[in-house]
């Protein structure tokens, strides 16, 4: 999986000047890295992952993955991207709250197209490598915050992704589960999924194999 | 398909979560479908009755009559007019042989009919059996009269018993009371079998041969030709003017059905000419075209199903429209969700889906407790109520539940489409 970006840019809406976000940046991402991203709030850390995960597009800039360039891509193409070939973590979870853990993690694989009984058997297996065997029928609110994160990143891997973007995912966790949660990521780096991480956190952003400095929508070289 | 299924069970999941709310949309649909079954039955039984009422009556009937309005300059200008005998009847039909019907009809009114110590007051209708092609519309028992009892001037008669009032409610039971004023001669055919009995009628003897009995007021179709059917005893037309029932000085309507309404403008001229033949050239008679009064009243039934049905379409707008808002409400509560969902792979097609198929099934479902609520309102409350059963074919609930089901899919689309264009970032942004 690698990540190619030329002079990206990005301009909010608002106002009549609009309010940029990305200021050009350019840089490459090769497959298996563990990047964590840093920056001061405002520098367009989070920007620049919704741009990387299809969630948002550029105002200007091309963008590559794996070679293909995504952003002539329709809806549909980059919905079953996002799908099957990146993974997302989210600093406050973003489970349906009516859902039991066991269902979270089933949800890419019913827009995969899995049935019922596929999707349980994946979700089920996720859910124990993430360390939350029997917590299968609880609903996120009778987790606690690093269960929570855990049910997301067996989300994450439903579809088996080659990368996963993770926008501060230890954000809400005390130290203790932020630890825990960086080790998973560590070892699904170590299985060969190139991760992204946007991270405040010094001391995380120093177990990853790279960084990449941002201030004011540009990379601070 | 299975993203239709697994659909589905999210809106399931979704209208279980929100009771209140769904249970609000069900009765805003629920309103429009009771409505709209209502006004189905109501247009259903409108048309059954003009199609039962163009059988009984037919559309070609035209009637000629003596025209009371002619004016004379001075009293010594009059002359009697002349009259249609039973004579020229029987030309006319010679003349026109491919009419359906030519009845003659001699009335005479203030008739004393007496039966042992029964003695009412009656009204006699002089006819042949032409008379029973249309606007028959009761039940025989015994026989009626035949050509061979006009041939021979026979003295027998024939008596309508009325039916029992319809159902009404108390206030139109005491009315009929008030003003009933056909007084005893209804009591005496209703209470005494007067079938084979000799009655006399002015001092003659008559032998009834057949009672005629009015089907109860629901089973009734009205004749659209429009006269009140004032007679109560049949005799033939010849026997009441060989007794001077109707003198020479009265002329005989004709009831005519043509037969067809193409060539019912030549029929008209053909009847015109005869008359103009026979008669001169003076207005002696109107010939009045029930064509047009019968065409009209069915136009006027049919206007009024239009405004019933619109009735019902305005109450499933209004249905439609809660919907929308319900499901706008929902997008807008549920935009973080959107967000996670696509970001974890829904397409815009999968979320566009979703809104729809929920507002689809609250329509379902909706419609399905409108059209329980329609039957139980259109049967036995409206019965209770005194109002008559709406006949609701098992057609009606399914067709209402469709449109209930349509009305959701056609008001969905818009708050669905709005989903479906939320940018997956900013949705995820959403509080």
């Amino acid at each position: 999986m690698s990540i190619s970006c030329f002079e990206l840019t990005k301009v909010y809406d608002g106002g009549k000047a609009g309010w940029p976000a990305l200021r050009g940046l350019s840089f490459e991402i090769k497959m298996g890295e563990f990047v964590a991203v840093t920056g001061p709030s405002g520098c367009g850390k989070s920007t620049l992952l919704n741009i990387i995960g299809l969630l948002d597009e550029p105002t200007g800039g091309r963008y590559a993955l794996n070679g293909r360039d995504v952003l002539t891509l329709s809806d549909r193409e980059r919905s079953d991207t996002r799908r099957d070939e990146i993974g997302f973590i989210f600093q406050s979870f973003h489970l349906l709250n009516r859902l039991s853990s066991v269902e979270n993690v089933g949800l890419p694989l019913m827009y995969a197209g899995a049935d019922g009984a596929e999707r349980k058997e994946r979700a089920v297996a996720l859910l124990r490598k993430v360390g939350l065997h029997g917590k299968e029928k609880k609903i996120p609110l009778e987790l606690s915050g690093g269960e929570r994160q855990r049910v997301a990143i067996a989300r994450a891997l439903a579809n088996s992704p080659k990368l996963i973007l993770a926008d501060e995912p230890t954000g809400n966790l005390d130290s203790a589960s932020s630890k825990e949660i960086m080790q998973l990521l560590v070892d699904l780096n170590a299985e060969g999924i190139t991760v992204i991480m946007v991270t405040h956190d010094k001391e995380l952003a120093a177990r990853a194999g790279r960084n990449i400095r941002m201030r004011d929508g540009r990379i601070e070289q | 398909m299975r993203a239709l299924f697994n659909a589905v069970k999210t809106g399931f999941t979704e209208i279980w979560a929100h009771k209140t709310r769904s249970v609000l949309s069900f009765l805003a649909i629920a309103a429009g479908s009771v409505v709209f079954i209502d006004a189905f039955s109501a247009i259903f039984a409108t048309y059954e009755r003009i199609e039962k009422q163009k059988e009984v009556s037919g559309m070609a009937r035209l009637k000629i009559s003596q025209n009371y309005s002619q004016t004379y300059s001075s009293p010594d200008d009059y002359v009697p007019p002349p009259v249609i005998t039973y004579e020229d009847v029987l030309r006319l039909r010679e003349k026109l042989p491919g009419f359906y019907m030519v009845s003659p009809e001699g009335r005479d009114w203030r008739n004393v009919l007496e039966y042992g110590e029964h003695r009412v007051t009656t009204s006699v209708m002089g006819v042949t059996p032409e008379w029973t092609k249309r606007d028959f519309i009761y039940k025989l028992r015994g026989r009626f009269l035949d050509w061979h009892d006009v041939e021979n001037k026979l003295r027998v008669c024939v008596l309508v018993k009325k039916a029992a009032p319809p159902p009404g409610n108390s206030f139109n039971k005491s009315m009929m009371k008030k003003y009933n004023f056909t007084g005893g001669f209804d009591t005496l055919v209703a209470h005494n079998d007067l079938l084979g009995k000799t009655v006399s009628i002015d001092g003659f003897t008559f032998t009834v041969i057949g009672i005629l009995e009015e089907l109860p007021y629901s089973r009734r179709p009205e004749t659209m030709t429009g006269y009140s059917q004032e007679y109560k005893v049949l005799a033939p037309v010849t026997t009441l003017i060989h007794y001077n029932f109707i003198g020479s000085y009265q002329t005989l309507d004709v009831s005519i059905d043509t037969g067809s309404e193409q060539n019912f403008e030549e029929s008209l001229r053909k009847i015109n000419n005869f008359l103009k033949i026979r008669f001169g050239d003076g207005d002696f008679f109107i010939v009045e075209n029930q064509l047009e009064l019968i065409r009209e009243r069915i136009a006027a039934s049919m206007k009024s199903a239009l405004v019933t049905i619109s009735l019902g379409m305005l109450a499933f707008l209004a249905g439609g429209i809660g919907i929308m808002n319900v499901t706008l409400a929902t997008v807008f509560a549920r935009t973080r969700e959107i967000g996670v969902r696509r970001a974890i792979g829904a397409s815009r097609r999968d979320i566009m889906l979703q809104f729809i198929v929920e507002a689809v099934m609250l329509g379902l479902i909706g419609g399905v407790l409108g059209s329980a609520l329609g039957y139980l309102w259109g049967v036995p409350v409206k019965v209770m109520l005194g109002m008559g059963g709406s006949p609701i074919k098992a057609w009606m609930p399914l067709v209402s539940v469709l449109i209930a089901a349509f009305t959701a899919f056609v008001f969905a689309i818009y708050p669905a489409w709005v989903a479906a264009g939320l940018k997956p970032a900013d949705a995820l942004r959403a509080e």
